[in-house]
Formats: C-alpha cells, sequence, structure tokens
C-alpha cells in the first residue's frame, strides 16, 4: 500500500501521530501550506481594483480558484461559485438568502450534520426527519420549498444516492429548492453539481486538505439571480448614494469585505493536490483501509458500527462505534485513551449530529474515525490495539 | 494501570454508592451535550446540611466517577460549604490530574451541586 504521510509536513514533528480526525478536518499538506506561504510572503494584498502588479496577481489567484472550484464540481461556469467561511456559513446563507418564513417548510434529515438542521428549524418549519430512501420517506409535498440533504453523513460514512433522491423530490414538486451539504462527500469521491441536479452546493476548504476559513457555496446562476444578498458591506455593491445602493453581479453581491484571499488561494491548492492525487486512488486507498478496519473490528465483539452501510462500497472512510457494553465507559473515556496512551486522534461524542444519536437510542455518543489520504494499516493497527487497552483498563483491571 | 482510570475511579463508575432517586427533596441537573454526559441530583437538606443525596443519569467513566465520589464527600456537609468548592477540589478527591476537557467532565456534579 502506498504511503502518502511524507506529503504532509506535521509527521515531521509527530512522527507517531495516528490521525484519525480527517472528518473534523484534514491535515494540510505541503504543496498547499506553500502556495498560501507564497501569497502572505510575495505578494499578499488586497484583491480587485488594486492598480499595482502584486494586486493585480492576487485577483488572479483568487480568481483562478474560483474557476477551478466549478471545474471540479462540474459547475456550469465560475459565476456560480461563491466563497464563504466553510460548509456552515454556505447553508445560512441559502438559509437566508431564499427570505424564508415560518410558513415555509423545508423537509431535513436525521441524519445531518446540525449545520444543515438547525439553519433550517430557525428560519422555516422543518418536518419529516426520516432518512429518505423512497418516495413516501422522503415527506415531500406540492407546498415544500426546499429540500436539505446531506451527500455523506458525517457520522455514518455512507454514500448517498442523491441523485436519484433529487429526481423523485423533482417528480412531486418540481419547484423545490434542493441544497446538499457536500462537506464530507466532496474530499472522498467525485462530484458533478450539473448531474446531480442540485440548486445549491456546499462545502469547506479545511476537510479536503486545504485551509481553514473558507468553504463553497454552489448555486445554479437562476436561484443565485433570485437570492437576496445577506451581508452587507464593501466588494458587493454597484453604486451607493444617500437614500439607495444596487448590488454588484452574482458571485460578487454574495461577497462582501476583503474575502480570505490566502485561504481560497490555499484552497485551489488543495484542488491541485486531489487532482494529483486522483480520487479514484483516493477511493480506493481509502476503501482497502475501510475494509482492513472492518476486518479488524469483527474481532472486537463489544465493539459496534453505527448505521447500516458496513464494508460496502457505499461508504467513505468514516466509521462511528459505541461499546455495547454498560461497564466499559462512553465515547469520551475511549477517546482519552487512544489519544493519550496511543497518538490515536478521534473524535467522541455526537459529531454535530445529536437526532441520529438520539435515534439511535445513543445519547452519550459514539466514537468516530474518520480516514484520510495519509493514513496506512499501521494507523488502523494502533486503533485497534488502543481498543484492547480500553477493554483492558475497564474489565480486566 | 492507567494513570486517570484508577481501580477507585472504577470503582465508582461500575459500583456507584449513589445511584438513584430522592423523593421530597431538592433537586438540579445539567446537561454537557456536547459529550452527551446528563446529571441530575436529588438532595434532602436539613438545617443547611446534606443529609442524603442521590444522582440519576449517563455520562463518560470520570463524570459518573466524580459524582459518585463527590456525593461521598457532601452528604453531612453544609450546603453553602458545598457551593464553595472549587475544582481544583474534585481533582484532589479523585487523585487525579485532569486535562481540559476532561475537567468538565469531572466537574459536571459540582456544578449541579451548585444549583441546589
Amino acid at each position: 500500500m502506498k504511503s502518502y504521510k511524507k506529503l504532509f509536513p506535521i509527521f515531521k514533528k509527530n512522527p507517531i501521530l495516528h490521525y484519525l480526525d480527517s472528518g473534523a478536518t484534514a491535515l494540510k499538506p505541503q504543496m498547499v501550506l506553500d502556495k498560501m506561504m507564497d501569497y502572505y510572503t510575495n505578494y499578499s494584498s488586497n484583491i480587485h481594483r488594486g492598480l499595482y502588479p502584486i494586486s493585480e496577481k492576487a485577483t488572479g489567484e483568487y480568481e483562478a480558484v474560483r474557476a477551478k472550484v466549478a471545474r471540479f464540481i462540474g459547475a456550469k461556469s465560475e459565476k456560480e461559485i461563491i466563497f464563504t467561511s466553510g460548509t456552515t456559513d454556505s447553508i445560512n446563507m441559502v438559509a437566508r438568502g431564499l427570505g424564508l418564513t415560518k410558513d415555509d417548510e423545508v423537509v431535513v434529515e436525521v441524519e445531518a450534520h446540525h449545520s444543515n438542521f438547525v439553519p433550517w428549524q430557525q428560519l422555516a418549519t422543518i418536518r419529516n426527519y426520516a432518512v429518505p430512501t423512497g418516495r413516501q420517506e422522503l415527506g415531500i409535498r406540492n407546498s415544500t420549498k426546499v429540500l436539505a440533504i446531506t451527500q455523506v453523513s458525517n457520522v455514518l460514512g455512507e454514500i448517498k444516492d442523491i441523485k436519484n433522491i433529487i429526481k423523485t423530490a423533482r417528480e412531486i414538486n418540481p419547484n423545490i429548492i434542493v441544497v446538499v451539504d457536500g462537506a464530507q462527500a466532496v474530499p472522498h469521491i467525485p462530484v458533478n453539481v450539473v448531474e446531480l441536479d442540485c440548486d445549491f452546493y456546499c462545502f469547506s476548504g479545511h476537510k479536503m486538505y486545504g485551509p481553514t476559513g473558507v468553504g463553497v457555496l454552489y448555486g445554479k446562476a437562476n436561484r443565485l439571480a433570485e437570492m437576496n444578498a445577506v451581508r452587507f458591506g464593501g466588494g458587493m455593491i454597484k453604486t451607493v448614494d444617500f437614500d439607495n445602493t444596487t448590488w454588484a453581479d452574482v458571485p460578487e453581491k454574495f461577497e462582501a469585505g476583503t474575502p480570505p484571499i490566502g485561504e481560497v488561494i490555499g484552497l485551489g491548492a488543495a484542488i491541485d493536490f486531489i487532482n494529483k492525487i486522483g480520487l479514484k486512488n483516493i477511493m480506493e486507498h481509502e476503501k482497502e483501509l475501510v475494509d482492513y478496519l472492518f476486518n479488524k473490528l469483527s474481532e472486537i465483539k463489544w465493539i459496534e458500527v453505527l448505521g447500516s452501510a458496513k464494508q460496502t462500497n457505499n461508504r467513505i472512510g468514516v466509521i462511528s462505534m459505541f461499546s455495547n457494553d454498560k461497564r466499559v465507559g462512553t465515547s469520551n473515556d475511549i477517546a482519552d485513551i487512544l489519544g493519550r496512551k496511543f497518538n490515536v486522534a478521534v473524535r467522541a461524542g455526537h459529531h454535530c449530529a445529536m437526532p441520529l444519536h438520539t435515534k439511535f437510542g445513543i445519547e452519550t455518543g459514539t466514537v468516530r474515525a474518520s480516514l484520510g489520504i495519509y493514513n496506512d494499516k499501521n494507523d488502523i493497527d494502533e486503533l485497534v490495539k488502543g481498543l484492547q487497552e480500553v477493554w483492558m483498563t475497564f474489565i480486566k483491571n | 494501570m492507567d494513570d486517570l482510570y484508577k481501580e477507585l475511579i472504577l470503582e465508582h463508575y461500575q459500583s456507584p454508592n449513589h445511584r438513584g432517586k430522592l423523593m421530597g427533596g431538592v433537586e438540579a441537573g445539567e446537561v454537557n451535550m456536547s459529550c452527551g454526559d446528563s446529571l441530575k441530583i436529588f438532595a434532602k437538606i436539613d438545617g443547611g446540611k446534606i443529609i442524603d443525596a442521590k444522582f440519576e443519569g449517563g455520562g463518560c467513566a470520570i463524570s459518573m466517577a466524580a459524582v459518585d465520589m463527590l456525593l461521598d464527600k457532601v452528604i453531612g456537609m453544609k450546603l453553602v460549604d458545598v457551593k464553595k468548592m472549587s475544582g481544583s477540589e474534585i481533582e484532589k478527591m479523585m487523585g487525579v490530574e485532569l486535562t481540559p476537557s476532561r475537567k468538565k467532565c469531572a466537574y459536571l456534579g459540582l456544578e449541579v451541586l451548585k444549583k441546589l
């Protein structure tokens, strides 16, 4: 199995780090750091209307990433790409920009990350949070305004056939606005927003080997044309006089203030990184590790994996597990021992998906291991060793 | 043996002394939702003194052991004195040093007692 660890400088300082928390944030490859350092060191300046060479360069690099993102997710035009601060920001921007009120109905999912749940709950009336698999379960009516779905759950790791779900949703209600949380999908599988036929698609830079503080909101051109600006200030206006302001064209209309320039440029390098490795190789690498992990976990009788997407091709390397033996502590205790004694980095708790954990009756949370391209079988072995130690700590002490 | 999950802590977690409910007293609760801990403490107070206390809830070994040990300690104490207790006393009581993220777990019981 190929090792990609040397591409990530963090392992120089932390050679025994077993990082299994990529679902929270992915580690950064040297080429992303170099690209950002280059901006901050050599042409740090604000974009747009700086009539001097380094500003022209910064504007060029920034806008080139917009086009790169468009190609990466198969958008028709770079004008459909808005830079935000992350997935949460993207979803909030849509939810507010659509001008929803409590009279509007939004269908959300039980497995949604809180960021694709709470904004809708606060602004509109939500219903049906069932996992939509068939036409009835979708819970969509003629009057439903928005369907908010997740392509890959950050807890279950299952890749949903959202193309079909969206198709079904449009058969029931042709006017429905479909908003997709793609945060966990984009780093792991190829995405094409035109094929999916979604209206909005949201993701973050930092989960795809890029920097924190930058994300993307893709919107179909006609949807963005109808959407209200929700943040006001410089850069998003055409004309301002005492009584009136007119807005700049899309996408600038939605990018008020100085954007995260260095982070957008870093995001561009992250896309280059993914393209360089190749999503096909990323998927194969992760699949081999997932199979290896499930094989190992099947020998640990007291560990159960949440959800039904077990050893299948329809999942990414996000595995949430819990102890079925009450004598063993909760996810917090397990993660503590893994981290403190084995340098195995996992996440404990609800992973921002409380309704899902409540549905499964696991109020004290799960331990989530999530994979990235830098992981190898040794990382999995250490995780398993750590789990055995957890058992010894609580039972055979 | 683990530095944190010592025998004493495991004992209180796996065989607590004060699990249960008390009727006719006062009660308070708190949730630590990011990790899934939830706790309710019931207490009988007479002349400003805690004469009996029990707890209900679910959570990690550290939070549940801490509250059981804490109730061992505070039964018989004046409530005003309990409310003056600090987090470092919890660590002393447990005989362990806690990382910042585990302090939140261990202090949950004291937090609830302070609401009584």
